[in-house]
């Protein structure tokens, strides 16, 4: 039936024919999702309203950033599903390879990303060595239309050629389940360690505290967890009440219970962090009554959410408990982000009783001088700790 | 800036390029960032805290373009960049997506003036300084061609 096909060129249409009826016949159409839902407007003054006050001289707008991949990054399993909250995380994407000549391959990779590929990669030029052909990589949605993306894309980088291709479709939890052997356990100074689940602790003797990572926040190589625990290494004397805001994996609340705290309280927004932080605390072997986790609204008001503990009994009286709780905590710790630190600095403050210790950390140094005025009003006693690029300032809260 | 990523290449021996296009703080260890990462088994959860902490500055889900390059060492370097040139001229079009046909279907028109902000802005980018403000409208020009974008001395 089909006809006799050359090798070469001529492939290209029968094998996009091919993939025309597979992505029709195997996926129904899923509206493509948009990626920016902010009010369009036709007047020029959004556009320029859209960056904030340039970046400073010194930083030169661009940076660059190390990173070690030894973490692995596993589903949360804690229920079952990796894809309990968001759809993202378990719609399969498509995965396309696309061969095209080498010195076409940066205006081709361009192209497609202004046609609707989330991400394209290039494996590297170099080790192509004497090939005339690369391979380029391309992620798209699930639903897209690949075909009219990669035509678009070549016609506007000036290829005279239709790029071969091949598509395959992508589920997502793979990625998720990486290795994890490459996870190391990370000192953080001596005598604290912050052990993966899978791995033994080197120094039984030290305070270990152990994660399964899943997907949120806090894996103990980050250099601002680094320096949250080293604060409550220098804080905690024993007895003191913690309030993890941003808690991600639960690593700080579980640290200081190690070091001697009465009690840590964790909340956040993220439901896998609530979760992941759950697990962890059991991993570790913490009573339930020593630590609370929350879920709060993003609108950081502990509303009437319930409480999820160990015994998995939803309170009603969790948020309120909460609300109640606020202005008890001898130290408040909040390991997020400068906009989110900006925003809630009297729901983070609030939190503290007066002379508590309060640390906020996620920012770069060059964002310290921002979060120092916000919290200077309600701090005294303001220091900043650096590592790599990295800051956490701490004060005592105004009496 | 002392070194450029052509010397980072260079030094060490590289994986792969990757290029994606992520909303402005909201990196995820979702799509895009996922499998584009996850493939290399890089770091998802770094490249996340690292890549948002440093968005900050910008309005909250404006598509930024990072460039990160994976060595073969498992670790990588990412730079960040302005928008692409189509999401803005999008914006100051008012228009969802592109032409299907461009050349024979113009969705939207803008003029001089549009192209020239623009270019301002993309200037600011540190990878466009290199390029004269005549060069980046010219490029922008032709972007707007292909995307079913006429561009008009007035409107």
């Amino acid at each position: 039936m089909l006809p006799l096909v050359r090798p070469g060129r001529a492939a290209a249409p029968l094998r996009r024919l091919c993939r025309r009826i597979l992505l029709l016949s195997s996926s129904p159409q899923t509206p493509s999702p948009s990626s920016s839902s902010s009010p369009y407007s036709t007047k020029i003054s959004p556009l320029l309203l859209l960056l904030s006050p340039r970046p400073s001289p010194a930083s030169g707008g661009a940076w660059r950033w190390r990173g070690v991949s030894s973490c692995a990054v596993r589903a949360v399993d804690v229920g079952g599903e990796a894809a309990s909250t968001s759809s993202d995380l378990s719609s399969p994407y498509l995965s396309v390879r696309i061969r095209c000549r080498k010195e076409d391959a940066e205006v081709l990779s361009e192209g497609l990303l202004c046609f609707g590929a989330t991400s394209v990669t290039v494996d590297d030029i170099a080790a192509a060595g004497n090939l005339d052909e690369i391979t380029i990589t391309s992620i798209y949605a699930h639903g897209e239309d690949v075909d009219s993306s990669v035509s678009n894309a070549a016609s506007s980088a000036g290829l005279e050629y239709k790029p071969v291709y091949e598509t395959s479709v992508g589920k997502q939890c793979d990625w998720v389940t990486v290795v994890q052997e490459t996870y190391e356990s990370t000192k953080v100074i001596n005598g604290l360690w912050v052990i993966p689940k899978w791995r033994t602790p080197p120094d039984p003797q030290a305070i270990n505290i152990i994660i399964n990572p899943g997907l949120a926040f806090g894996t103990g190589e980050h250099p601002t967890t680094k320096l949250c625990l080293l604060l409550l290494r220098e804080t905690v004397k024993g007895g003191e009440r913690l309030l993890d805001y941003g808690t991600g994996t639960g690593v700080l609340g579980i640290a200081a219970l190690k070091m001697g705290a009465a009690l840590s309280t964790g909340i956040d927004i993220d439901p896998q962090a609530v979760t992941s932080a759950c697990e962890n605390m059991m991993l570790n072997g913490i009573d339930s009554n020593k630590m609370l986790l929350y879920l709060v609204p993003t609108n950081a008001q502990a509303a009437c959410f319930p409480n999820i503990d160990k015994s998995e009994e939803n309170k009603p009286t969790g948020g309120l408990e909460l609300k109640s709780s606020k202005g008890s905590y001898d130290i408040v710790a909040a390991n997020i982000l400068l906009n989110p630190l900006l925003e809630l600095v009297e729901d983070i403050i609030g939190y503290a009783k007066p002379g508590g210790i309060v640390a906020v950390s996620g920012i770069l140094t060059e964002q310290v001088p921002k979060v120092e005025e916000a919290y200077s009003r309600y701090l005294e006693n303001i220091s900043v700790s650096e590592i790599d690029g990295w800051a956490c300032l701490q004060g005592s809260r105004k009496a | 800036m002392a070194t450029t990523l052509k010397d980072a290449v260079a030094r060490k021996p590289v994986l792969a390029t990757i290029r994606l296009i992520v909303p402005a703080g909201a990196a995820r260890p979702a799509p895009p960032v996922g499998p584009a990462l996850g493939f290399y088994r890089l770091n998802l959860m770094a490249f996340c805290k690292d890549f948002n902490a440093r968005t900050q500055k910008y309005k909250a889900e404006t598509p930024m373009q990072v460039t990160l390059t994976a060595y073969k060492d498992s670790t990588f370097e990412f730079v960040v960049k302005s928008p692409p040139v189509s999401w803005f001229l999008k914006k100051a079009a008012g228009i969802e997506t592109a032409s299907g046909r461009p050349g024979h279907n113009m969705v939207s028109s803008l003029t001089l003036r549009h192209v020239y902000e623009i270019a301002k802005l993309k200037q600011s980018d540190p990878y466009c300084k290199h390029m004269s403000i005549e060069a980046l409208c010219k490029s922008i020009i032709g972007t707007a061609n292909s995307m079913g974008i006429e561009i008009v001395k007035d409107l």
